[in-house]
């Protein structure tokens, strides 16, 4: 059997990241304003997709920067920040499209339902939402909060897999990278999930009521990464 | 992804702790029978490790459609993507720190990851679905085993240095991943509504598990422990049968199939 | 690596990306995949029956995952295994990979319709084979291109992930982008044509989509056909956008030269960010004044 304690006493920073970067992706998931089926219709305020889809594919396209930039520089903070930065970029462009559609193809202008003023720009929103509905498209606060939420994400993924990669082992860096990865996309997973079933699948952003309701989801991720953190660590740092 | 069915327990035919049974045990009894064959015999029994991935499916599948028929809030697929992110890291450690008794320490891993996420979601989120820490960790599990199988049928065998070569390093992990998770939550997620039945749902499960054989004996082409061809039309046998089988039920529940025509009239839908 | 082909690659990629991204928006459409597909499921049930596909493949991100993985899988074994050339190995894998999407396409629709007995909707066969074969060719587009993105991120970049896991990353990132912008279009306006364009959708019209179409019964090809003229090619945009933008930041401004060329590419991507922000609200200002209000602005105040 593996020395466990001796592996967790010289890992520890990394456990310790890793359940950071977990949390982070928990708390950023409150951030992306996702509408669910409603929105796909312009019933709903926000983009018309599932939240663990459209955190998954901006925190995954943070990783994939992240991953290249791992392999050119040492820096922790540069890795975590291309990160990030790959994970906005996604996640505006997705949003600048989809604010196309909303406004030339459906015909609909951005409001929110749940504010009746706009906390960035001050502009007032219950008149623009259409009868019927909960409002449509992405106001700037909804715009500069799914921004926010990129960026978080991005940067836990990108915290997990820097993390994954610093633990003291003996493979090989094609191995290493392989199970970092897949480690990686798996805890992304698991930490997109659980603040989807916390928010029950829509928010507008951080303005949202539910937003209030983030500890919970980041609780529940804390004891759920630190388990997977204590697996993947022993995992790799026991080779 | 649309809204899940909402409210009550599913109609079943087949006992879910019958299913938890055939799960586990062809699960875990296939990944050991290829083991050992394929080191006594030869690489063409790598392809029984994929068998008990397709029972660890289709107890998979049987479990999200107990859960998810409650409504969760959001997609069918969600849970899905939960319970291979919880089997990929609870396998890998497994394999790790197991050697030979890998797959027992395997499942019991993902088993608890798997229930301390259920209790999370009832205790701390307050989802309020009473079968959520029994369904959490069966799906954890069955995601687990079915990594498992499918990487012994890629290998030859779970020896972590093998699986570490041959499947994590080349990325392959990621098309167990998603075929896998994609075999456990797609089955009633496809057959979602009113009127879904369990048989229908879980022959559906054997398809997609079929699936996911075929592409790991697609695969195994890379690996010398493991025989790719055997895998490849056991896997079409296979998904032939269970395809066929999910015709007759479709056939079976469904209002009516018409090779082509008008919408039903006023006087039809009264 | 000199940083023309570095440019270069960038540019092929951002160009097959945009490709991927419109096939990838078209497939969705004809099989009325995702969110929209809720409305398509839900018509039935308000006693509107249709011939539309009804494909309920998991929402997009997770079943374009399935399809470039495999497709990735099967490309990397061909050239691992049989040395096989690369475009013949792409093809091939994306061939395998749209014949399994195909599978999932046909028992997504068969096993949801199955399950409307009571609704008395029909299964129509005729639509499973004419729509199946489009989804497959629309498929095997988006998995050729995002392959072949991949592959030129590991052989030609050196990314360090393998190309496997690359397509199925990229494939989560692009369902997540179909199903974002160009799904909106087809949901929010081609399956409610019959409401004014421009008044929003209430939600009391839920489930009466739009069933007849130019000629006959509209079927998924016919939303395919509308949404090609904007919801498709926006998405493809906004993949190859995607693609091209956080590929360009590293590739301009190369961290292996200097930590501090590193943080000029978190400057540039900071700032397309602003960028961004600054114009979703001019269009946002330039829609509410063309636009306007839905209620009197003074009706609200005097209630209030």
């Amino acid at each position: 059997m593996i020395d466990i304690v001796g592996i967790l006493t010289a890992n520890v920073l990394c456990v310790v990241l890793i359940t950071l970067g977990g949390m982070l992706i928990s708390w950023s998931v409150h951030f992306v304003p996702v509408g669910g089926a409603p929105a796909a219709m312009a019933q709903a305020t926000g983009i018309g997709t599932g939240t663990v889809q459209l955190a998954a594919g901006a925190g995954l396209t943070g990783l994939v920067t992240a991953g290249a930039m791992m392999n050119m520089t040492d820096s922790m903070a540069l890795v975590v920040a291309s990160g990030a930065v790959g994970a906005m970029i996604m996640i505006g462009v997705t949003m600048i499209v989809g604010t196309w559609v909303y406004v030339y193809g459906v015909g609909v202008p951005p409001a929110s339902a749940k504010v009746d003023y706009d906390p960035i720009t001050k502009d007032r929103q219950d008149i623009y939402v259409s009868q019927g509905t909960e409002g449509h498209g992405l106001p700037t606060v909804s715009f500069v909060s799914g921004i926010i939420g990129g960026a978080l994400g991005g940067l836990g993924g990108a915290l997990i897999y820097y993390s994954l990669m610093s633990v003291s082992t003996g493979l090989t860096a094609t191995n290493l990278v392989g199970l970092a990865s897949i480690f990686a996309v798996g805890i992304f997973f698991v930490n997109a999930v659980i603040p989807s079933y916390n928010i029950g699948g829509t928010i507008e952003g951080f303005h949202d009521p539910k937003f209030k309701k983030w500890p919970k989801a980041v609780q529940a991720s804390f004891v759920a990464t630190l388990l997977c953190a204590l697996a993947s660590v022993l995992t790799i740092g026991g080779l | 992804m649309s809204a899940g069915g909402s409210g009550g327990s599913a109609g079943e035919a087949i006992p879910q702790n019958k299913l938890i049974v055939f799960g586990v045990v062809g699960g875990l009894v296939a990944v050991y029978l290829s083991y050992f064959l394929v080191s006594i015999a030869g690489s063409a029994f790598a392809f029984i490790g994929a068998l008990g991935a397709i029972c660890a499916i289709v107890w998979g599948c049987s479990a999200v459609r107990r859960v998810a028929s409650y409504g969760l809030g959001t997609g069918v697929p969600s849970i899905g993507m939960l319970a291979l992110g919880m089997g990929v890291v609870a396998t890998m450690f497994g394999l790790a720190v197991g050697g030979i008794a890998g797959p027992v320490i395997s499942l019991i891993t993902a088993a608890i990851i798997g229930l301390v996420i259920g209790v999370l979601a009832n205790k701390v989120l307050g989802m309020g679905i009473p079968i959520m820490e029994k369904s959490m960790t069966e799906i954890a599990s069955a995601g687990s085993l079915a990594i498992l199988g499918l990487s012994v049928t890629m290998t030859g065998t779970f020896m972590f240095d093998e699986v570490l070569t041959y499947v994590v390093a080349t990325g392959y992990i990621a098309v167990i991943y998603i075929t896998a998770g994609l075999a456990i939550l797609h089955p009633f997620n496809a057959n979602l509504g009113s009127d879904e039945t369990q048989d229908r749902t879980l022959v559906t499960g054997f398809e997609k598990g079929a699936i996911a054989m075929l592409i790991a004996g697609i695969v195994a082409a890379v690996s010398n422990g493991a025989a790719s061809t055997p895998t490849i039309l056991i896997g079409l046998f296979i998904w032939y049968t269970a395809f066929t089988k999910y015709r007759e039920l479709v056939a079976r529940d469904a209002y009516d199939v018409v090779g082509t025509g008008l919408l039903p009239t006023e006087e039809e839908l009264e | 690596m000199e940083p023309l082909i570095g440019m270069g690659v960038l540019a092929l990629m951002g160009a097959a990306a945009t490709v991927a991204g419109a096939s990838e928006d078209l497939e969705s459409d004809v099989g009325s995949q995702s969110n929209p597909n809720s409305q398509v499921q839900l018509a039935p049930q308000m006693m509107y029956p249709h011939r539309i596909y009804n494909k309920a493949i998991s929402g997009e991100p997770p079943s374009n995952a399935l399809m470039c993985a495999i497709g990735g899988a099967v490309t990397s074994v061909l050239m691992t295994a049989f040395s096989m050339s690369i475009l013949f190995a792409i093809s091939i894998g994306a061939l395998v990979a749209a014949v399994v999407h195909g599978s999932y396409c046909v028992t997504a629709y068969m096993g949801r319709t199955a399950s409307q007995k009571r609704y008395k909707q029909p299964i129509y066969l005729d639509i499973i084979r004419s729509h199946v074969p489009v989804m497959i060719g629309y498929s095997f587009i988006t998995t050729f291109c995002i392959i072949a993105i991949a592959y030129m991120m590991t052989a030609i970049l050196d990314h360090p992930f393998p190309l496997t896991l690359l397509a199925f990353i990229w494939g989560i990132t692009i369902g997540a982008i179909g199903s974002s912008t160009g799904d909106v279009h087809y949901g929010a306006e081609r399956e409610f044509q019959n409401v004014e364009f421009g008044s929003g959708l209430n939600a009391a019209n839920s489930g009466n989509i739009v069933r007849r179409a130019e000629s006959g019964l509209r079927n998924g090809i016919d939303n395919s056909w509308f949404c090609a003229k904007f919801g498709g090619p926006v998405t493809g945009i906004a993949f190859g956008m995607t693609v091209f933008l956080s590929g360009w930041v590293t590739t301009v401004f190369d961290a292996s030269i200097s930590t501090a060329v590193g943080w000029m590419s978190v400057v540039a991507g900071v700032g397309i960010i602003l960028l961004l922000i600054l114009w979703n609200r001019r269009i946002e200002v330039s829609a509410r004044n063309a636009y306007g209000p839905y209620k009197e602005e003074d009706d609200e105040e005097v209630a209030a």
